[in-house]
This record gives structure tokens, sequence and C-alpha cells, in this order.
């Protein structure tokens, strides 16, 4: 099946082409993706919705520099990613990106302020950790281990941690989705209000389709294949969505 | 801080028990290198300046009376850059209120104070003066041990004169930094003393004006490698004055037992220490792999925001480099206090102007740097792996590990006779390889030690009961100035308390087979001895041939000789004939090198009917009978030394047997250690790997002491392979040790007996117990409820 090629090249921020990931899982290949042909741009609140399995997250982490494409490329801006030394990929995922993470990956024996100091401290233009907390709310819990904190704190410390940095891109990997409903609408709001008010570009990937009404566009994936993508005219505050 | 030091601060506090296990093997491992190092340092450096004091000569000749006109030539000798002739005497010491017969070596010294070759360091007192001829300077040890202070009088039997001396000063020298009286193996200063004489008085004492009977000479640079050839040249040139012996620096008594000791130190500073620091880098690698892979998601997390890879290393490496600093730490301190104890034993023995532990930055700086550069190996394994993955894949949670059969199972019968419980025993210790190794490694080391150490202990004990037991039996031997007939045995036989006396000949010879020629002596028994029963080395009594000899082994391999084999005899006094004997038997020895012949052969062999140098007699056992004997034995003027065997074992169970005790119990703690931190280690590392697993058993309704049951089958396995495997090794080491201090004078037996092995596992056993009760309180502690959470 042929993906869409899709977007104004002029100003994206990320763009995929013919991108296909194979693990190697023993002695069983996995064809994680296949020829996947993808934009990000520049400021948008992009959703990439699909069934566990169809390669959201592999995606995520080809685009966050965590992992290395089996075949096609994958540019940032006008820099090919697919030929950076590991050490530029380092600097790239320093300086360029933020991750949230489904289960927080908060590092378990720091508190909530360290968290975010531990990516503070790479950075070259960071903000202020105690900033990025109170943006997220939780300037007062700056103490707290993530033992000590609820699954909707550990996930908005782990945004504190990713924005803290100033990254261009925020790639979020189902950040609701280890959360209540409340809460996660809530998460959604922080992002969204860091796309609006800060300008940064998020790229959100869940398996919950409603989520996808508050993007400006939505990507669909089946089976590591782009099956749909489409530009949602009147995204939905978070608060108006219901799962 | 920055804010990953504070994650490292935070984790080394978390892991407290199982860092304490590793911290303790590399401060053992590092304690052990700077005590030995330390130890070898200060005595070599001591021996250095004190021989440089001292003059030390490079070589002595001794011999029965020469000219000192007669040695000119010698000292114009290039390859000899001085000579100092002395006169030597065995003398007796009578000191108020000790009623046995002390014996002591009285030797010559210029009258005015001058630097001279084995020159004395005034400790008490001073130097001659003008004042009397019969002043006299005493060995600091044996002035200590019997109270004598400068300005007192002491009475010795010179030449079968009784004289009375003022003392004027003590001294040490550096010819006796291991100041041995005759037929010793310890130094007894209670026993035996050097006294220093003013020349002019030793020459008309003795009766050797303008004469000696002793040559100390010092080398010039070039010849000091090879003295044997201006040794030889000399003894040839001296040949009608009686050369008894030749004697270079290295055969020198007191320099051959603190070169061994040094050598001794020397290489056990490297073996055992490395040991140790084997097991805690394999530890430690076990324990960083261990606390990689349980961070794989943190890791994977920091490499995601942004961290470098060498970033991340760093900060585990940091981890390992901590607790390599500490254990450093701890075993620098820990090595500087043992190694002012060694140092303390060896003052006992030793006599040194001074002679003190002293800080020594390069082996602290060593010990530090090895002790990290073990953590660094440690860590290098546990986290390359984890490093190598890029974050995505280390984000995900661990691949299940390989699920295949193991070799265990493919032995049907086997597999089916064990119960579950061992069936995940067995699986776990063997798709665990390396903890599983580090583990047995950690137990065969710590087996070794023990192994060792009951060695030692056991071949302390045997040599003790072997050679002053079995062959040498007597109490007293009384020595003899010069060579006497048969009265003097009946004198002896007669003296009160004495139950038994026999008569011995000690003729002292060159052995030459060839081209193979050893200095030693010949002592003459009677054919049925029971004071001194040569033995092999099961203890059976070697014959006392009536015609040839009966020859310990190590003099035997000297000469290349065996049984039936003749050797050439070329007697060192009286007609010097040399004559040829057939070696008969070969006995057993720890100590020496001696020949025994039957004492008439040998009177025969040097010219003689019946030659007595020597009477070993038996006493009753009676308190009083003895004072008389002392009093009798005073009596004697043809009296050179006696050498009581009993107040020798004594001496030697004072100070090798008590010493060796505190060196043994260290070994224990030290094995102990190892046992300890490396079951613990392996046991917390595993309950930690599988705490779900575990957790899942106590929903199945397992006690904690059986889930502690579980652990402490797969440690008691690892032990008892470990242990096994470190028999063997125990023993090679104590192979080792023992051919690092054999010489001609000392060697050690090596023996092995059932309880050694059985000693080694009963301590392994309790050390793997000990371990237990820890683990078995983390297995208590678990939070199982808390494991049983899915995990991210």
């Amino acid at each position: 099946m042929a993906s869409h090629p899709v977007g104004n090249s002029n100003h994206h921020l990320l763009r995929m082409e013919n991108v296909g990931k194979v693990f190697q899982m023993g002695e069983v290949a996995v064809e994680a993706l296949r020829n996947v042909t993808l934009e990000v741009r520049d400021g948008e609140f992009l959703v990439m919705v699909g069934p566990s399995g169809s390669g959201k997250t592999t995606i995520l982490n080809l685009i966050g520099g965590l992992d290395g494409v089996s075949s096609g490329r994958l540019w940032f801006r006008d820099r090919d990613l697919t030929a950076f030394t590991p050490g530029e990929l380092t600097r790239y995922r320093r300086d360029t990106v933020g991750f949230v993470f489904q289960f927080y990956n908060l590092v378990p024996n720091l508190t909530a302020y360290e968290n975010v100091l531990v990516s503070t401290e790479l950075s070259r233009e960071p903000m202020d950790p105690l900033e990025a907390l109170r943006l997220v709310e939780l300037d007062e819990r700056l103490d707290h281990f993530p033992s000590q904190m609820s699954g909707g704190e550990q996930q908005r410390v782990s945004i504190a941690r990713a924005i803290a940095k100033n990254p261009a891109l925020l790639l979020c990997d189902e950040p609701t989705g280890a959360l209540d409903f409340e809460t996660g609408k809530r998460v959604l709001r922080l992002l969204l209000d860091l796309n609006e008010r800060l300008g940064k570009t998020v790229l959100l990937i869940t398996h919950n389709s409603a989520i996808a009404q508050v993007a400006d566009r939505v990507v669909r994936l089946r089976s590591g294949q782009v099956v749909e993508v489409h530009d949602n005219p009147r995204p939905l505050p978070p608060e108006e969505v219901v799962w | 801080m920055s804010v990953l030091d504070r994650k490292l601060h935070r984790e080394l506090r978390g892991h407290a028990g199982m860092l304490l296990a590793v911290t303790s093997i590399i401060a053992v491992g590092v304690a052990c290198m700077v005590t030995l190092a330390s130890s070898y340092r200060n005595l070599s450096e001591a021996k250095k300046l004190y021989y440089a004091q001292c003059q030390m000569a490079d070589f002595s000749i001794e011999l029965k009376k020469v000219p000192l006109s007669e040695l000119d030539q010698i000292a114009a000798w290039p390859e000899v850059a001085a000579i100092r002739p002395r006169i030597q005497q065995y003398v007796a010491v009578d000191l108020e209120g000790v009623s046995e017969p002390l014996n002591g070596l009285a030797l010559s010294l210029p009258d005015r104070r001058q630097p001279v070759i084995d020159d004395i360091a005034v400790r008490q007192g001073g130097y001659f003066t003008d004042r009397r001829d019969n002043e006299v300077i005493v060995n600091e040890a044996f002035a200590r041990y019997h109270r004598l202070r400068p300005g007192q009088w002491i009475k010795l039997i010179l030449n079968n004169q009784q004289q009375e001396l003022f003392v004027v000063g003590t001294s040490i020298s550096s010819e006796f930094v291991y100041l041995l009286g005759a037929g010793t193996i310890t130094p007894d200063p209670k026993r035996f003393g050097v006294f220093y004489l003013k020349q002019s008085f030793a020459e008309e004492v003795f009766d050797f004006k303008g004469s000696a009977n002793q040559v100390l000479g010092r080398l010039s640079a070039a010849a000091r490698g090879n003295p044997k050839e201006v040794l030889r040249r000399a003894e040839q040139r001296l040949s009608d004055y009686g050369v008894f012996t030749t004697t270079p620096l290295e055969d020198q008594m007191s320099n051959k037992f603190l070169s061994q000791e040094i050598k001794g130190l020397e290489s056990f500073a490297v073996v055992t220490p490395t040991m140790f620091l084997a097991v805690a880098a394999l530890v430690l690698n076990v324990l960083l792999t261990r606390i990689a892979q349980q961070q794989r998601t943190v890791i994977g997390t920091l490499k995601a925001l942004g961290y470098s890879d060498m970033q991340v290393f760093w900060h585990f490496l940091k981890f390992g480099l901590s607790v390599g600093a500490t254990g450093g730490l701890i075993g620098c301190a820990l090595g500087w206090w043992m190694a002012s104890g060694m140092t303390r034993i060896y003052q006992s023995f030793f006599q040194f102007p001074e002679l003190e532990n002293r800080f020594h930055w390069s082996i602290h700086l060593t010990g530090l740097g090895v002790s990290a550069g073990c953590a660094v190996l440690g860590c290098f394994r546990g986290s390359k792996a984890v490093l190598k993955l890029r974050p995505a894949a280390a984000m995900r949670p661990n691949p299940p590990r390989s699920g295949k059969t193991v070799v265990l199972e493919r032995i049907g019968w086997l597999w089916k006779a064990l119960s579950t419980r061992w069936r995940m025993v067995l699986r776990n210790l063997l798709r665990n390889r390396l903890r599983t190794l580090a583990g047995i490694f950690g137990a065969a080391m710590g087996g070794s030690v023990l192994v060792n150490g009951f060695m030692m202990e056991k071949s302390t004990q045997y040599f003790l009961d072997f050679q002053f037991e079995k062959v040498l039996r007597s109490d007293y031997d009384l020595l003899f100035k010069d060579e006497r007939g048969r009265e003097a045995l009946d004198e002896a036989a007669k003296l009160p308390g004495v139950d038994r006396a026999e008569p011995m000949l000690d003729v002292s010879c060159t052995f030459s087979n060839g081209s193979y020629r050893k200095k030693g002596s010949i002592t003459g028994l009677l054919a049925h001895a029971q004071l001194t029963v040569p033995r092999d080395l099961d203890g059976r009594p070697v014959r006392i041939p009536a015609h040839g000899l009966a020859m310990t082994r190590i003099m035997a391999e000297h000469l290349h000789l065996k049984v039936g084999d003749r050797v050439i005899i070329e007697p060192i006094k009286g007609e010097k004939i040399a004559r040829t004997a057939p070696v008969v038997e070969i006995a057993d020895s720890y100590l020496g090198t001696a020949v025994y012949a039957e004492i008439h052969y040998l009177s025969r062999l040097v010219g003689e009917e019946f030659a007595v140098s020597g009477v070993q007699v038996l006493g009753d056992g009676n308190p009083r009978h003895r004072e008389a004997f002392f009093r009798e034995i005073k009596q004697m003027p043809a009296l050179q030394s006696i050498a009581g065997r009993k107040d020798m074992v004594r001496t030697l169970q004072e100070t090798l047997l008590d010493n060796q005790r505190v060196i043994i119990d260290i070994i224990l703690l030290f094995s102990g250690i190892v046992f300890f931190g490396s079951i613990l280690n392996s046991s917390l590392v595993s309950l930690a790997e599988r705490q779900r697993e575990l957790a899942t058993l106590r929903v199945l309704g397992y006690g904690p002491w059986e889930i502690g049951g579980l652990l402490f089958r797969e440690s008691a396995i690892t032990t008892l392979i470990g242990t096994i495997l470190g028999m063997p090794l125990g023993y090679l080491l104590t192979r080792v040790t023992a051919a690092a201090y054999a010489s001609d004078m000392f060697r050690f037996p090596i023996i092995t007996t059932a309880d050694i092995w059985l000693w080694t596992l009963a301590y392994a056993a309790v050390f793997a117990l000990l371990t237990q009760l820890a683990v078995q309180r983390a297995v208590h502690k678990m939070d199982w409820l808390d494991a049983l959470k899915v995990q991210e």
C-alpha cells in the first residue's frame, strides 16, 4: 500500500521519506514500519493515532533520535538524521527534542525538582526548572520523589522536564495513557498551552482516537503504515473531549 | 553537586548492603598489599641504611689463627676494598642470679673508636675508655633482658678463666640483625649475647698477639657480584692457617634470615592482594551488571534527554570509583595499621637501630590506584551492555532471558529425580553463568586462603614435632671447644640428673662430587643413638650405617648424590686428608643440611680412634637435679656452649607459633570477608533480579524461609564447588610459600592431613550460614506485594 505524501514542504520541521524499520527479535525479524513518508510542520499540534503495534512509538523514537531507521531517510529541517553520528544524535536529543513518556520515566531516586534539573543541566538555553514546574503547577511539590506523587503529577513532572530545556519539538508517547480521564484532560490542556503560548511543535501519539480531536492535524497508522492524514480545521479544547 | 551525582549518592546509600560486601573485599585486598609492601619497604630500607651505617662486611673468613702480616696481600687485591681482622671466641657467661649457663660470642673491637667493617651502633653508655683494659660492650637485647647497664660488672669465662668485665655500653650491629646462638633458629636474647672486647685485651686474654681468627672484608663495587671467586682465592692463600669457613654476605646467617623474609614479603605483596582484588573485580562486575540492567529505563531516558554515552558511562564509573576509593581508603588505613603490627613482630625478631612503620606514599597511592583500577574493571562490563543499546531499546523492558534447557536437563534420569526447588536452583545457577562463576571464584579464593592458613599452622606444628621430638631428643647438648676422648662422655654421664649421655662428633668438611661442592659437617653418632634419630619423611628412623653416611635429602640433592654413590670428604680441621665415603642412607630434615655417620667410623675417617666434640644428655626431669647440673656445667672449662632443646622449643613456640596464631586469625578474618562478600553479593543480586518470580512464589504459599532456602541452595552449591576447587589452589599457594622461604637452614614441611580439608569445609559452611542470615533478613524485608505490581 502506498503512503500519503503530506503537507507543504516549505514549512516542515521534520520529514520522513520511505522509512522502514525492522526489529530483530532473536531469530525472528519483525517489520515495525514500512515505507512511511510523513511531515511534521513547524508549530503544529500533530496527533498520531493507531492501535498498539501500529508503529506509533517506533516513529516517535526515530524522530526523537532514540533509534535508527532500517531504510529510508529522515530529515530535521535540512539535516539528514539518518546520517548523524552517535555524538550528533546526542546533541540533537539534547538541544532539539523534549520527550514525554507514557510511564513518565522519572529517575526514581531524584526529586521532582532534580528530575527537571537533570535535563536543564545539559541544555544551552534552559528554562529555570522552577519556572517549568510552575507551568505544570507543581511548584509546591518540588521535593517529592516520584514514588510520593500520583500518576498525573509524575506525568506533569515529565512534561516540565521535557519543556525545561526549551526544545523545538515535544514528543509525547501516550502521555495520558496511564492517567484517569480528568487528569488526562489536564495534561492535554497543558500540552496545548505549551503549543499555543510557547509555540512548541507537539507530536503526540495515542491509541485513543478521541484525543485526535484536539489536534491541528491527525495521522492514522495501521500495521506500520500511514493510512490517513487529515487537517483538523476546528480543534476542540481538551475540556470538551470525551473518552 | 550535579544532579546525577545526587542520584549516584542516593544509589550508593540504597545499595549499602551489597556495596559493603564489595568494599570490604577490596579493602582486604588493598590492606594485604599495603601491609606486605610497607613491611617490605620498612625492612629493606632499614636493612640498606643499617648495612651502610655499620659497613656490613661482604664476606668473612673463619680460620684457626692467622698472623696479621699474612693478610696484607689480600688487602692489596683490587677486588678487596678493605679488610678487618678480628678475634672471635665463644664464651660462657655467668650472671648473678641465673642458674643456667649462658653462652655468648666475644668479638674484638679497636681500643679507640674508629669506623670499622661490621661496626657497632652504641645504644646506651659509650665506647671503650682508656681507664681499664677489661671493658665490655654488650649487645642491647641481652643487656635489656638481663637488665645490664653501663657501670655494672659481669663475669665471662674467657679462655677457661673467669674474668670480671666492666660494662661501658650496649650496642647493636648490622651483622646481628637476627642474632642466633649455636644450633638455634630463633633469637634468644635470654641465653645468648654478644660481647665486644678491646682488641688489646682480646689479644692478651685469648693469646692472639698479632693474629686473628676471623677476617672481615668489603669488596670493590666491581667484585661485589662475585664474592665466591675472591673467597676461593683467599681460602687458597690462607690454607696454611686452617680456614674453617668462608662466608659471602649472602650466606651470612643474620643476613640470610633477613633477606629471605624480605624476599618472601616481596613476592606475597603481589600474590595475595591479586587474589582478593580479582574476587572484588568479579563481584563488582556482577553487581554493576545488575544495577545497569535494573536502570535500563533510566539510562534510556537519560540518553533520550540528550546525555551522551560518555556521560552515562562516567556516571556508572563514578559508582565503581566510589566503591573502589572507599575500599582503597579503608584498605590503606587497615594496611597501615597492620603494617605497624607486622613491624612490631619484626622488631621482636630483628634488631635494628630504627625499624618503624613509615608511611610510604607510593604504596598507598598504588593501593588506591589498584583498587580504583579493579573497580573500573568491574564497572566496565556491567555498564557496557546497557550503554551499547540505543535509547529506545534501553527503555523497552529487558527481553526475557533465553528459556532454553540447561545442560543438566539432558541427563534425564537425574533431572527427573530432582525436586522442583532443586530444578529452579540449578536452572538459575546455570543460566546466570557469570554470577555463578563469581560465587565459585570467591569461594575458591577464600577456600585457598583458609587451606594455606591451616597448612601453615600444621606445618609449623609438624616441623617442631619432627625436628625437636623425633630427630633431636636430648635435653641439652654440651659442645666442647676442642675434640676430646671417651673421658668427656663419662664425665657428662656422671653429671647430676643425667639419665642418658650420648657422644657426638662434629667434623666440618667440604663435600664434593665431581664439580658439585658444598661445605657442611658430618655428625658422628652412636649406631643406636636415641638422642639424635635421623628419620625419613614418614618419621621412620633412618639407620646410622656402620660404614658410610646417612645424608639429608637436601644435601644429597645439592651434591647430586643418591644412595650407593661415593662422596669425597675433605675435613677442614686436623689432617685434612681427603677420603671418600659411600652414601648409604637418605634422611629427611627440615633444619640444616646434616650428614650423619657412626661415631667410630667418623673418628677413624679423621684419623682418630674415638673422638668426641660434644655430648647430648637427657635429664631426669628433677628440677633440683637440674640446678646442680647447671652448677657443675659452669665449672667445666672445656665447655664451649650449651644448647637446650626444650628452651629452644619454648622460644620457638613463643615467637613462631604466637605470631603465626595472629597471622592465621587475620587469614580467617580475611577469608571470612571474601566468603561473606561474594556470597552476599550473589544472593542479593539474585534476590533483586528475581523479585517478581520470588514474590509469585510467596503468593503461591512459599514462606520467607523457603524463599531464603532457595537462595541458600544456590550459595551452598557455589560455595561448596568453590571451596573444593580452592583446596588444591591453597595447597599450591602453600607450596609456593614454602618454596619462597626454603633455604639450607630451614624448610617448610608440606603437610596434608584430612582435618585441613575438613576444617576448610567447616569454616566455609559457617561463613555461608552466617551470610545466609543477612540474606534472610533481606528476604524478610522484601515488599513482595510491591514486587508483583506491573513495572514499566
